[in-house]
């Protein structure tokens, strides 16, 4: 490639001018030769990423960098974000093979969490789960992929982030396509929090003083003053008092046969109680509501 | 009793076994190292299965793989074999580009980034111009590409236990395979009135041109026993 002409960049220009279509050159050993060109750009451009993302790699592997008070349940902002920030150009092979290198580190293959990786005592290529649990619980299970992880949640919040991870390669990736990455337990120790509170404050701030400004000014030309505000509705809202501790929702199976009559007609959930269809079909044919049958279907709502 | 005794012989003919497979790996990798052109003693290469176990066996009574690690210096005709041909536009040849070898065996049981990385810093750091990492196990594909980024300061070689265990060029069926300087490589080519790509090749990662650490445009003369035709020669590109 030793040339004494300064070769042009074919990177610069939109990748719809393929050298061999543009009519600017001339001779057929120009084209050729930027043809050639083009492709080594894009072979050294994908290049360029792959090796980014060996590097993003290699600091993924020395992660978390914050200490004790953080872990993967808690991350600090920083690696939280830089986290994402190194993840952008991986694919979820690339992501796999972070997660080996980890493990060959004799860490959990999350990269924010500082725990090392499980070692499963025993032989035996399998392990069963969920034996004291309900039987959808159950499962069999590698043991060499338990022992990617320092514990169950650590697998979840790995394989949330991996199915976030873009297929195309990154350099085949539009410009749009930046993958944005959400944490199943995001930052959230109270001096994070708000440090992220002053950065968004600090992004819209610019533009909301202007406006607030101008409005101002613009109430004050109107002669408005402040006993316009009185007509807004003043909302307080009250956490109601718990009794009991938190339930997770669940498909509750066993009722799901007794509520298939009325599923139909239930919004999020609830069943509105003036009259299911087959009620009124029932006053009807009867005249008036009445009758076992009723009471049953009443019943149910109730019980929704 | 029994059961105990068993045992012990059990683990300790597994010991024998793993000492005389590392034996045949270490005789292979100096046999590499000299025919390459690297100065070692006959003694080195040629080293008694005793007197390996006599050198690396640890305090555990097994061969500790960390003991094992050498390095050799180019020899003068390795130097010359290397050496950039002066030519019109270029009449100060930049010195050959060859230096002291390195070579080392890894006992850890999986091979990473991190790995890699610490050896690349050793071969720099020591200003080793080549290094060769002898594995038990294979590289995972993120480190091996560590090799090509540090290429400007120090070339790694990677080599598994299990490829070592027989020197392939004293296979009969492998013809011998001579490396030609620069300077021989320009006679050769003037002499047909070739250019080198017209030339049949070898690649990069064919196991003689491993064995030999070929480049990339260098040439191979392999001479071939015939029955008919006595020894006759060809020559190989290296891609
Ligand atoms: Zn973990």
């Amino acid at each position: 490639m030793a040339s004494s002409t300064p070769l042009k960049s074919i990177l610069k220009k939109p990748p719809s001018s393929y050298p061999a279509t543009s009519s600017s050159s001339t001779s057929k050993a120009d084209r050729d030769r930027e043809v050639a060109l083009y492709h080594a750009n894009l072979l050294q451009q994908r290049k360029d990423v792959e090796f980014t993302i060996v590097l993003n790699m290699e600091t993924l592997i020395d992660f978390p960098h914050a200490g004790p008070p953080h872990d993967a349940s808690n991350p600090s902002l920083s690696d939280a974000r830089s986290f994402k920030e190194l993840l952008r150009p991986f694919r979820p092979s690339d992501y796999d093979a972070l997660i080996v290198e980890r493990n060959i580190n004799e860490l959990c293959g999350y990269a924010l969490c500082p725990n090392p990786r499980t070692k499963e005592t025993g032989g035996g290529l399998y392990r069963l789960l969920g034996m004291n649990g309900k039987a959808k619980d159950f499962k069999v299970v590698k043991k060499e992929e338990l022992e990617k992880w320092c514990s169950e949640a650590c697998a979840k919040r790995a394989l949330y982030v991996r199915v976030q991870l873009s297929e195309s390669p990154a350099w085949e990736r539009e410009g749009a396509q930046t993958v944005n990455i959400d944490l199943l337990d995001e930052p959230k120790s109270e001096e994070d929090q708000a440090v992220e509170k002053m950065r968004n404050m600090h992004l819209n701030n610019t533009g909301d003083a202007e406006r607030r400004q101008d409005s101002a000014s613009l109430a004050l030309e109107r002669g408005e003053t402040g006993a316009g505000r009185s007509g807004l509705m003043d909302i307080r809202i009250q956490e109601n008092q718990t009794q009991d501790p938190a339930q997770p929702p669940s498909l509750d199976t066993e009722e799901l046969s007794g509520r298939l009559d009325t599923m139909h007609l239930t919004m999020e959930g609830h069943t509105p109680s003036f009259g299911s269809r087959r009620q009124r079909r029932h006053e009807d044919e009867y005249g008036s509501p009445g009758g076992e049958d009723i009471d049953v279907d009443v019943d149910r709502d109730w019980r929704v | 009793m029994s059961a105990d005794d068993d045992r012990a012989i059990k683990l300790r003919e597994a010991g024998e076994r793993e000492a005389a497979r590392l034996w045949r790996a270490w005789r292979t990798v100096h046999e590499m190292v000299q025919d390459r052109g690297y100065e070692l003693t006959e003694e080195e290469v040629k080293i008694s299965l005793d007197q390996f176990k006599a050198n690396f066996t640890g305090p555990d009574g097994t061969i500790d793989r960390r003991l094992m690690r050498f390095s050799a210096r180019p020899s003068d005709a390795m130097m010359i074999k290397y050496a950039n041909v002066p030519t019109a536009n270029n009449p100060a040849a930049a010195s050959a580009d060859i230096g002291t070898i390195w070579i080392e065996f890894l006992p850890d049981s999986s091979v990473g980034i991190k790995q890699m990385r610490n050896f690349a810093q050793y071969l720099a750091s020591n200003n080793f111009h080549t290094g060769i990492l002898v594995t038990n196990v294979n590289i995972t594909p993120a480190a091996l590409k560590i090799i090509p980024a540090v290429a400007s300061e120090t070339r790694i070689e990677c080599f598994v236990e299990q490829d070592l265990l027989v020197n392939i060029t004293h296979h009969e069926l492998v013809p011998k395979h001579v490396l030609l300087s620069k300077e021989e490589k320009t006679k050769l080519l003037e002499r047909y009135r070739l250019k080198d790509t017209q030339l049949p090749r070898i690649q990069l990662g064919d196991p003689v041109a491993r064995y030999l650490g070929l480049r990339r445009g260098q040439v191979v003369k392999i001479i071939r026993k015939s029955e008919t035709a006595g020894r006759y020669a060809s020559y190989r590109l290296c891609v």
